[in-house]
């Protein structure tokens, strides 16, 4: 996937563009709007990824040139201004997401897989990792072809550590993709234990292999050989 | 005491004070006055019976007439001439004795000494005299009784600025969002007054709203940082070259500035919920809510062995913010989860009055008044911001809702009131 990050912080840009490249993403880093607004013009993306605070402009405008242009793109907008107002109005006028600083890169990973699941098979798609089989739209899940009942959050999980395979996912960057940013997380690791073991076990029982590898005292990897 | 009643109070009393000495004085001398009216009168009286005593030996016919008491006694040894006093002689008509004003005077009729008392009824001008002295009072007192009630009111009138004043720095809040606007009076001191209170409330809200925005401005800025320390963090940690200890001390790291950054945004949160900005508000079903939180909680809930009633009333709405709704109803759930024991209960009781959430667990151990500061843990679980419950409770007075917290029956209780005081 093609990714445009406009971003005017560059260790943070560097940042995305690193872990997204290891991802297999063709990265594109501008840090300010007009740069933006060239490359726009110039190439075809798949997505961008947009700070709204942008030294030269804002980060709505630029959503906003892009759908009257009529070009075909997921959005992402990441901010720090955390304002309700801000949120809504980012995803009126058409981003996908709305990421606040600071955002876990598992996280927005995550949603760029989500963007490019739709964008790439119209939303008819299925995810197959070896024996697992996912269909993200009817939330379903198949071990060797054999469908496992899952719970809303340990489909979010596996989804989640899909996403990521191969990367370190820490707990807390489980827990505010499960959670959202505003809970006390306190005994959010024991909920995250709770649903990993449950979640793995369920695989185990099909016959799936246990990808789920505990970090000890930092999280989890899905791993992937 | 009011010092509208105390001014009231003192002119009352000074005010009776020299009326009544002024009534006494006024009586003594109205008294005085008669008197010697009378006397003087009486002295004519004299002087004219005089002349007819002398006429009775030079001519035949008195031509006076005499039907006022007149005592005429003969004596032997001389005595004042001259005396005017009071006396009480008894009246036949009336029977009873009335006091009367006598002159008594010594005359040498034929070179015989008589001693001649005539008299004049007091009583008519006695009771003239209390009479006036009766209206007077009530004049008097009708005077200082309309001056009382016109100055009161009047004065009413200049103290409901002073009053209106009081009653609004009573209520003066840092945070509200109203003016602080005084009536106007036309009376110097209290326009003074009112001049200062504005002054030092307005520079009170401005030094107040400077220090908010510098901790917003602040908490913005430190998101920027964050995110890069964060995000590089997790490259570091994706970087599979590195050895246990080492994962450890960046983990060690990573998990602290996680920290500081969901602190961060919960404290903007809160700075939010203090400054009113999710005006919008519509009708919101807890309900539906809170249903959609035990969904995603059944896992825990299951794990824990939890039983959860539920009593509700599926049709409720309360006009809220749908986004600070669900802040609420989660940090109340969790909270009832999180100090929840294996094999408790959940009570969640939705009324139109109420929404009463309910949990089995040991006594606090602390006072529950606490509960619902900032930065307060029971536990000693490092995740815990300690912010969960002030959320709660910045969003119930925002709301006008009152969140209560009570121990019954071995269950931890916190029952919001929807209706405002």
């Amino acid at each position: 996937m093609k990714i445009l990050i406009v971003e005017d912080e560059k260790p943070l840009s560097d940042s995305m563009v690193e872990y997204l490249a290891e991802e297999g993403h063709m990265c594109e880093a501008v840090y300010n709007y007009f740069d933006a607004v060239e490359k726009i013009g110039l190439y075809q993306y798949d997505c961008i990824v947009v700070d709204i605070n942008l030294p030269d402009g804002n980060g709505l405008d630029l959503i906003r040139f892009i759908k009257k242009q009529a070009i075909t793109l997921g959005i992402i907008i990441i901010s720090a201004l955390n304002s309700l107002e801000n949120r809504i109005e980012g995803l009126e006028i058409g981003a996908d997401n709305y990421l606040t600083k600071p955002f876990h890169l598992a996280e927005l990973n995550a949603h760029l897989k989500s963007i490019n699941r739709r964008i790439s098979y119209g939303g008819n798609n299925q995810i197959i990792m070896n024996e697992i089989r996912l269909i993200p739209d009817e939330h379903k899940v198949f071990v060797h072809d054999q469908e496992i009942i899952l719970t809303k959050k340990e489909y979010e999980l596996l989804l989640f550590f899909i996403s990521n395979k191969n990367k370190v996912i820490t707990k807390a960057g489980l827990a505010e993709y499960l959670w959202g940013e505003y809970m006390d997380l306190a005994d959010s690791y024991d909920f995250i234990y709770t649903h990993i073991k449950n979640l793995r076990r369920k695989l185990l029982k099909q016959g799936c292999e246990d990808y789920i590898k505990t970090i000890y005292g930092l999280g989890y990897k899905f791993e992937l050989n | 005491m009011r010092l509208l009643n105390k001014i009231t109070l003192n002119l009352l009393a000074i005010s009776l004070f020299v009326f009544l000495i002024g009534m006494v004085a006024f009586y003594f001398m109205l008294r005085q006055q008669v008197d010697q009216n009378i006397n003087l009168e009486l002295k004519k009286r004299e002087i004219s019976l005089n002349k007819e005593f002398d006429a009775a030996h030079t001519s035949a016919k008195p031509s006076v007439n005499l039907s006022d008491t007149i005592i005429i006694t003969r004596i032997f040894h001389p005595r004042a001439n001259e005396q005017f006093s009071d006396t009480l002689l008894f009246n036949q008509e009336t029977n009873q004795y009335e006091i009367y004003r006598q002159l008594g005077f010594v005359k040498k009729i034929q070179n015989n000494d008589y001693y001649i008392q005539i008299f004049k009824a007091l009583e008519e001008t006695d009771r003239l005299i209390i009479r006036i002295v009766i209206l007077m009072n009530l004049l008097i007192i009708l005077i200082i009784l309309t001056l009382i009630i016109v100055n009161r009111h009047s004065s009413r009138q200049d103290w409901k600025v002073f009053y209106d004043t009081i009653s609004k720095i009573k209520h003066y809040d840092v945070n509200s969002h109203e003016d602080f606007a005084l009536q106007h009076s036309d009376i110097k001191e209290f326009e003074d007054l009112n001049r200062v209170l504005v002054s030092m409330t307005e520079r009170i809200k401005s030094d107040y709203l400077n220090l908010k925005e510098y901790i917003e401005n602040a908490s913005h800025e430190i998101q920027t940082p964050l995110a890069i320390i964060n995000s590089k963090m997790e490259l570091l940690l994706q970087s599979g070259d590195m050895k246990e200890k080492q994962y450890k001390t960046v983990a060690d790291a990573y998990e602290a500035s996680n920290r500081l950054s969901r602190l961060n945004k919960t404290l903007i949160l809160l700075a939010k919920i203090e400054n009113r900005q999710f005006p919008e508000s519509k009708p919101v079903n807890p309900s539906i809510m809170i249903n959609h939180q035990l969904e995603s909680l059944e896992d825990l809930i299951h794990s824990k062995k939890i039983k959860v009633v539920k009593r509700m009333d599926n049709e409720i709405t309360v006009p809220m913010n749908p986004y600070l709704a669900e802040i609420l109803l989660v940090n109340l759930i969790k909270n009832a989860l999180r100090h929840n024991i294996v094999g408790g209960e959940l009570n969640i009781e939705l009324t139109k009055e109420h929404l009463r959430i309910a949990n089995s667990g040991a006594p606090l151990q602390f006072d529950p008044k606490i509960l619902f500061k900032r930065f307060h843990t029971s536990s000693t679980t490092p995740e815990s911001l300690g912010l969960g419950l002030s959320i709660v409770e910045k969003i119930c007075t925002m709301y006008g809702f009152i969140i209560n917290y009570s121990y019954q029956n071995s269950m931890h209780v916190m029952k919001v009131d929807f209706h405002k005081t």
